[in-house]
C-alpha cells in the first residue's frame, strides 16, 4: 500500500536534512506506527506522504499512486487525521463533515453515523468554536474516516484526550484495522503504539534505526528484565532495572541481594521506550 | 463537472461563513448603503440651481420673475434673511430699497451667483424675459450628473477593492483554523480551491455594483460594458487579496493590508481627473486608470466598445503580468 525508497526531504538549502535517506514498505491491511521523540522526522515524513510537502528526492507509491505525479484523486482512497483539531469553527459539527464529504469523487460515510462513533451525537449543530480542543479533535479524527480510507493517516491520535476518550478514539482505530483499512499512525506515544501497531519503525534525526514487530523487538531486546527495590544506608528506597543477559547487571543484581535489604524484585518485560532508549540512546520527549 | 461542483461547494461553504460573520456582513453591505447616500446628497443634473432669497412681501410680479429663473426661499423678515445668507452654501437675498432692489451677499461667495443676481435683476428692470433671446441652441443631450458620475465611479472601484478584503478575510479564517491542510488532502485541486474562494468576493462584487447602480439610478446603463469592466478590474484585487490573506496573521492585519490598495486607487482616479491629456500617459500603469476611465465613459454615456474592450484588454494585461508573479507566492502558501 505504500512503497517508500530512499527518501530524504530538507526545508532549507543548508543541507541539513529533515528526513535522510528513509526506505520502508507498508502492507495492504497492516498498521505501521512511526515512532520517535519531537523532530524527528516523523511529521515530514507523513507531510511527504500525504502530499502536503513536496517529494524532493527518492520514490513514494501512496495508495498505488507515484508522488512524481501530482493526482488528487489519490486522496478519494486517502484519509488523514492531523495532530492539530483543524475545523471550521464557524460551521457546526455537521456543517463541517459535510463540507468535506462533498468534495470526495468516492461514496462517504453518513456524517451522524461518524460524529455518534466519536462520541460527539447530540453535538451535531453547534459551532465547532465553541467545542473543548478534545472535541474538535475528534470531529478532525472523524472528517478523516468520511471517505471509508483504504489507507490512513494519523498523527497522534490520541494526544491530548482524556483516558476515557483517548480509549474510544483506539477502540475506532480497533474496528477500523479489523474491517483492513492500512493505517500510518505516527506518534510519540510507545504505549499507543504497542497496543495498536502491527509493525513499527524507529525514526532518530531522520533516519530509521529499526523496523520491527513490537512482540519481535520484545522478545529481542526486553527479556529477563529485573526491577528490584532495596534499602540504602541512610534508610531511603532505591530502584534499579537491570538486565539479566548483560553480565555487568548480573554482578550489579548478585550484590544487591548479598549485602542489602531487599523491598521488592519482579521480573520484568521492557516496555517499547525502553526499547526505543536503549537502541537508539535517545528518549520520546 | 466535477470541479465546478466542488467549487460551487467551497463557494456555499463561504457564503454561509460570510452570513454568520459580522465584519463580512457589514463590509458587503457598505457599499449598498454609500450608494444610498450619495443618492440622497449628491447633486442631481437639475439642482444645479441658484439660489435667491426673497422677502415675504416682496411684489408677486418680482417673485414670480426670479422664481423663472432661480430657486427661490421666502423670509419673515431682513435678520431672517441675512441670516439664512450666512449659512455655509451659497444663497443671495434681493431686498427692495428705495424705487430698486439692494443684493445681499455673505461676501465669500463666488462671482458667478454674485453677477447673476445682477443679470436678474437688470433683465427685471429693463422688462425683459429669455424669450428675447435670438441665440439658437445645440444640445448634446447630456442627462447625467457629473458629480454623481464620478462618486459612482468612485463607488464602483471601492467595491471592487472590497472584493479583495472579502477573500483576504476568507483565507485569514481558514488559516487561523488551520483548515487549509484539510482541504489539500481532499480530491479538491488548488485550482479550484483559488477559483472557489475568489467566487464570493466576485459575486457579491458584482451585485453590490448592480444594486449600487440601481440606486443611483443609473437603470439604464450599459450592463454588458459595466459588468465587462468590473470583471477584469477585480482580478487584481483577488491576487491582491490572495496574498495578503496569506501574508496576515489576523483580520485587522489583512483588512489593513488590503485597504492600501486603496493609494493606487486613489492616485489612478486623482491622475485621471487632474492630469492633462499630454500627462495621462503617466498612469498607463495602473489598472485602476484604465478601469476608472471605462466606467467614467460608460456612466456619462460617451461609452462605445472599442475603447472599453481596450480598456478591458489594458485591465485585463496588467493584472495577468502582476498574476504570473504573484502565482507561485500564493500556491506556496495554500501548500
Amino acid at each position: 500500500m505504500v512503497s517508500v525508497r530512499n527518501l530524504s526531504h530538507s526545508y532549507g538549502n543548508d543541507g541539513r536534512l529533515a528526513v535522510d535517506d528513509v526506505s520502508f514498505d507498508i502492507g495492504k491491511g497492516e498498521t505501521f506506527g512511526f515512532l520517535g521523540p519531537s523532530g524527528a522526522g516523523k511529521s515530514t515524513t507523513q507531510g511527504v506522504l500525504t502530499g502536503l510537502l513536496r517529494l524532493q528526492k527518492g520514490e513514494v507509491t501512496v495508495a498505488g499512486y507515484d508522488l512524481r505525479t501530482v493526482r488528487k484523486e489519490r486522496f478519494n482512497k486517502i484519509g488523514v487525521s492531523f495532530e492539530q483539531a483543524n475545523v471550521y469553527s464557524k460551521l457546526t459539527a455537521l456543517e463541517n463533515l459535510r463540507f468535506y464529504a462533498d468534495l470526495f469523487d468516492a461514496p462517504t460515510r453518513d456524517p451522524h453515523e461518524l460524529l455518534e462513533l466519536v462520541g460527539l451525537a447530540g453535538r451535531e449543530n453547534d459551532r465547532a468554536g465553541s467545542f473543548s480542543k478534545g472535541m474538535k479533535h475528534r470531529l478532525a479524527f472523524a472528517r478523516s474516516m468520511l471517505n471509508y480510507p483504504e489507507l490512513w493517516f494519523l498523527d497522534e491520535p490520541t494526544t491530548g484526550l482524556d483516558p476515557a476518550i483517548a480509549a474510544v478514539i483506539k477502540g475506532v482505530i480497533k474496528a477500523e484495522q479489523a474491517k483492513g483499512t492500512t493505517t500510518f499512525l505516527t506518534t510519540h506515544n510507545m504505549y499507543i503504539a504497542d497496543e495498536l501497531c502491527d509493525r513499527v519503525a524507529f525514526i532518530v534525526d531522520g533516519s530509521i534505526k529499526l523496523v520491527d514487530t513490537p512482540r519481535n523487538l520484545k522478545q529481542r531486546y526486553g527479556k529477563k528484565l529485573v526491577e528490584v527495590e532495596y534499602l540504602r544506608d541512610d534508610g531511603s528506597i532505591a530502584k534499579e532495572t537491570l538486565r539479566t543477559v548483560d553480565e555487568g547487571d548480573r554482578e550489579r543484581l548478585a550484590g544487591i541481594v548479598r549485602s542489602r535489604d531487599i523491598v521488592t524484585m519482579h521480573s520484568k518485560e521492557a516496555t517499547l521506550e525502553e526499547i526505543f532508549i536503549q537502541i537508539t540512546g535517545r528518549g520520546l520527549d | 463537472m466535477a470541479m465546478i461542483a466542488k467549487v460551487m461547494r467551497i463557494l456555499r461553504r463561504d457564503s454561509l461563513v460570510a452570513s454568520r460573520d459580522s465584519m463580512l456582513i457589514i463590509i458587503l453591505a457598505m457599499p449598498v448603503l454609500m450608494a444610498v447616500g450619495i443618492q440622497l446628497f449628491a447633486p442631481g443634473i437639475a439642482d444645479s440651481v441658484v439660489r435667491i432669497g426673497l422677502l415675504d412681501d416682496d411684489p408677486a410680479d418680482h417673485a414670480a420673475f426670479v422664481a423663472e429663473y432661480a430657486r427661490v426661499e421666502r423670509f419673515g423678515s431682513v435678520a431672517e434673511l441675512e441670516r439664512r445668507i450666512a449659512k455655509r452654501d451659497e444663497i443671495a437675498g434681493m431686498v427692495r430699497s428705495g424705487d430698486g432692489y439692494e443684493i445681499v451677499v455673505q461676501g465669500d461667495e463666488g462671482p458667478d451667483l454674485l453677477n447673476y443676481a445682477k443679470l436678474l435683476n437688470a433683465l427685471y428692470e429693463l422688462g425683459g424675459s429669455r424669450d428675447d433671446s435670438t441665440a439658437s441652441v445645440l444640445s448634446f443631450g447630456k442627462a447625467v450628473s457629473p458629480i454623481k458620475a464620478k462618486l459612482a465611479n468612485m463607488l464602483i472601484l471601492m467595491m471592487v477593492m472590497l472584493s479583495g478584503m472579502t477573500i483576504s478575510l476568507g483565507i485569514v479564517e481558514e488559516k487561523s483554523d488551520d483548515t487549509i491542510s484539510a482541504v489539500n488532502v481532499s480530491p479538491v485541486s488548488q485550482n479550484a480551491f483559488i477559483v472557489g474562494k475568489s467566487l464570493l468576493g466576485g459575486l457579491s462584487t458584482l451585485a453590490s455594483i448592480v444594486i449600487a447602480l440601481l440606486i443611483l439610478g443609473y437603470s439604464g446603463v450599459n450592463w454588458p460594458m459595466i459588468i465587462l469592466v468590473g470583471l477584469t478590474s477585480m482580478v487584481l484585487t483577488f491576487i491582491v487579496g490572495f496574498l495578503q490573506g496569506l501574508s496576515s496573521t489576523d483580520v485587522i492585519e489583512a483588512a489593513t493590508g488590503v485597504k492600501m490598495t486603496m493609494l493606487p486607487i486613489a492616485g489612478s482616479i486623482a491622475g485621471y481627473e487632474l492630469l492633462s491629456d499630454k500627462w495621462q500617459w503617466t498612469m498607463y500603469w495602473s489598472p485602476f486608470y484604465w478601469a476608472y476611465k471605462a466606467n467614467d465613459l460608460i456612466l456619462t454615456e460617451r461609452a462605445d466598445w472599442p475603447t472599453v474592450l481596450l480598456c478591458a484588454a489594458m485591465v485585463s494585461g496588467i493584472s495577468l503580468a502582476i498574476y504570473l508573479v504573484a502565482i507561485p507566492r500564493i500556491r506556496e502558501g495554500l501548500s
